[in-house]
């Protein structure tokens, strides 16, 4: 008998951990990840060759860092258009410095930072100060942005030349496991992740975030600083993005003013896949790390079971569809408290 | 007075051209429940509104334990006690009961850099407040507010107030769009917030609830205090009805 009674409270504890999962926001996304995965590669077995995790893993942290800025943000119900010219002005701002001998690289990093920061300082101010949807401000921002790109480089791609820099290699050096090319990139990636993933959901800064976003007046009327921590959201995802730049283009060895146009969308789609939701209130790290393979995985897989690359953006559309239908579909079974 | 809370004296407000408060005074002691009745637009939200912070008079003061005190904004009056319950409560629905109670005085814990949010303990101290304004219920703390009926979420802000050692709480309409149960909920919930040495300004349209709870009727008819000092165990329903339509 008691054996009998311990087995069934093993299984009642595995249902109840069965449900949490199942009522996760991560849980719909990571079964399309898993689903993907297995399709792809028992239609293409190139899909799992090393050298074809190692081209997936060379873009995807660029990308990815600018999700994990974009997540906090989001949750703490803004949005930023601007990090895609952000993206490819701050590696303009890093290698012209640097080109035009006004200091050491290691400077000039700093001071692409430092501009990336104030273009999100004046973003958020305008946001919260002067009460302008995120939306207009940033619109506006990325134009002002990408112009200044290229009006500086009258158009053209900086010359990156990095040979035997410390900086660079500790950015985006490559190394091997075997067959495995691995960048640096994909380490700091996974850094930057964990820390935002903690401050998310373990850090008080977290609480005031998703406070922020879910009910602002509520939240201010407790004693948050809405405005001080939006502004400081900002001025992250702003840095984030300019981080991705410089990585990128260390990587591929030109700065592009033109680099990065578009990224914003993929940015927010990425995001919202993985079950943050685009009015604020609530995010997670994790969920936007699978939103990023899905889409990137797909933009790849695609291509190697036989799909011609002009139909990709097809099924983009359509996973962002369905994603967005399943996340509604729980966010109403959540709101009858089911 | 000596057990006088709060006071506030001769307060007047104008919205344009509209004078929305007239020469108001209103005065709470230690331990006592207040009601606070009149009809649309007798000035009631105003009058509320500037003692939680959240509008400044034109003229007046405002006393607490004899000392005269400027509420800036809303974060003054709660940082001085005095806490406000709006219908709507001001709960965030997405965070969790626990995580609401605490919004803004989170408790942490290890090195300051980590800023790590003390969940435990949250989650402790919740657990008890649930049962202390009497959700019986077995609610996890972690449960999101959005799952909470509107009763229970009036029972949160309630046990937020009184966690934090509010001496008053002002209690905004709470039993608007609740159910027969629900209310009868926070009428105890009140009545309990008195048993622990809180005070309670209760603003109601049904006259019927502040019958049922509170030591003594104020009213107010166009910006103006009519009557001060109404018994409820002394004066019959119409009596107050007649007072508040000026009839």
């Amino acid at each position: 008998m008691p054996q009998q009674l311990g087995t069934k409270r093993i299984q009642m504890r595995l249902t109840a951990l069965l449900q949490r999962l199942i009522s996760a926001p991560e849980f719909g996304p990571l079964i399309l990840l898993v689903v993907e995965i297995l399709v792809f590669t028992v239609r293409s077995p190139a899909f799992l060759s090393t050298s074809n995790i190692s081209n997936l893993m060379a873009f995807t942290p660029e990308l990815g860092m600018i999700t994990l800025g974009m997540t906090l943000l989001m949750t703490a119900g803004e949005f930023d258009l601007s990090v895609g010219s952000v993206f490819g002005f701050a590696p303009i701002m890093m290698w012209t410095f640097y080109n035009t001998h006004a200091g050491p690289l290691e400077v000039g990093f700093l001071f692409a930072m430092g501009i990336a920061a104030l273009i999100g300082f004046i973003n958020g101010w305008m946001v919260t100060r002067l009460r302008i949807p995120s939306f207009l401000v940033t619109l506006g921002m990325q134009f002002v942005v990408r112009g200044t790109a290229l009006y500086i480089t009258d158009g053209f791609p900086q010359h990156t030349w990095t040979a035997n820099s410390g900086l660079a290699n500790l950015i985006v050096g490559q190394f091997s496991f075997g067959a495995l090319r691995i960048y640096a990139s994909l380490l700091w990636f996974i850094v930057f992740a964990v820390i935002l993933g903690y401050v998310l959901t373990h850090s008080k800064a977290g609480n005031w975030i998703q406070a922020a976003g879910g009910n602002e007046y509520a939240a201010r009327a407790r004693g948050v600083r809405v405005t001080r921590t939006k502004i400081l959201l900002f001025i992250l995802t702003a840095v984030i993005s300019a981080y991705a730049g410089v990585t990128s283009s260390i990587r591929v060895s030109a700065a592009n003013p033109n680099s990065g146009t578009g990224y914003e969308l993929e940015v927010i789609a990425m995001v919202v896949i993985g079950g943050t939701a685009l009015t604020g209130g609530r995010g997670t790290i994790i969920g936007t790390i699978i939103g990023v393979l899905i889409l990137r995985m797909m933009r790849n897989g695609i291509v190697l079971v036989g799909v011609p690359g002009l139909a990709y953006n097809i099924f983009i559309g359509a996973i962002i569809l369905g994603m967005m239908a399943l996340h509604s579909g729980l966010e109403r079974r959540h709101r009858a408290g089911t | 007075m000596a057990d006088e809370l709060v006071r506030m004296e001769r307060i007047n407000k104008y919205f344009g051209h509209v004078q929305a408060l007239n020469d108001v005074t209103l005065s709470v002691r230690k331990n006592e429940i207040v009601g606070l009745l009149g009809d649309n637009g007798a000035g009631k939200s105003t009058l509320i509104k500037i003692l939680s912070g959240a509008l400044r008079p034109d003229s007046g003061e405002i006393y607490m334990h004899g000392a005269k005190v400027k509420m800036r904004s809303t974060t003054d009056a709660i940082a001085r006690g005095i806490e406000t319950i709006y219908q709507d409560s001001a709960l965030v629905v997405q965070l969790s009961i626990a995580r609401n109670l605490f919004l803004g005085r989170e408790p942490v814990k290890g090195l300051r850099l980590f800023d790590w949010l003390d969940q435990k303990k949250m989650n402790a101290a919740a657990r008890q407040l649930l049962k202390k304004v009497g959700i019986t219920k077995d609610i996890p703390p972690t449960t999101p507010i959005s799952a909470l009926s509107g009763g229970e979420r009036q029972a949160v802000a309630i046990a937020r107030a009184m966690h934090f050692e509010s001496e008053l709480i002002i209690l905004d309409e709470p039993t608007n769009n609740l159910g027969v149960e629900e209310t009868q909920g926070v009428l105890r919930f009140v009545r309990s917030a008195r048993d622990s040495g809180h005070s309670c300004i209760f603003i109601a349209h049904n006259i019927y609830h502040v019958f049922q709870v509170v030591d003594r009727i104020v009213i107010m008819r166009r910006g103006k205090k009519v009557a001060d000092d109404i018994d409820p165990k002394q004066t019959t329903i119409e009596g107050v009805e007649r007072i508040i339509t000026g009839m």
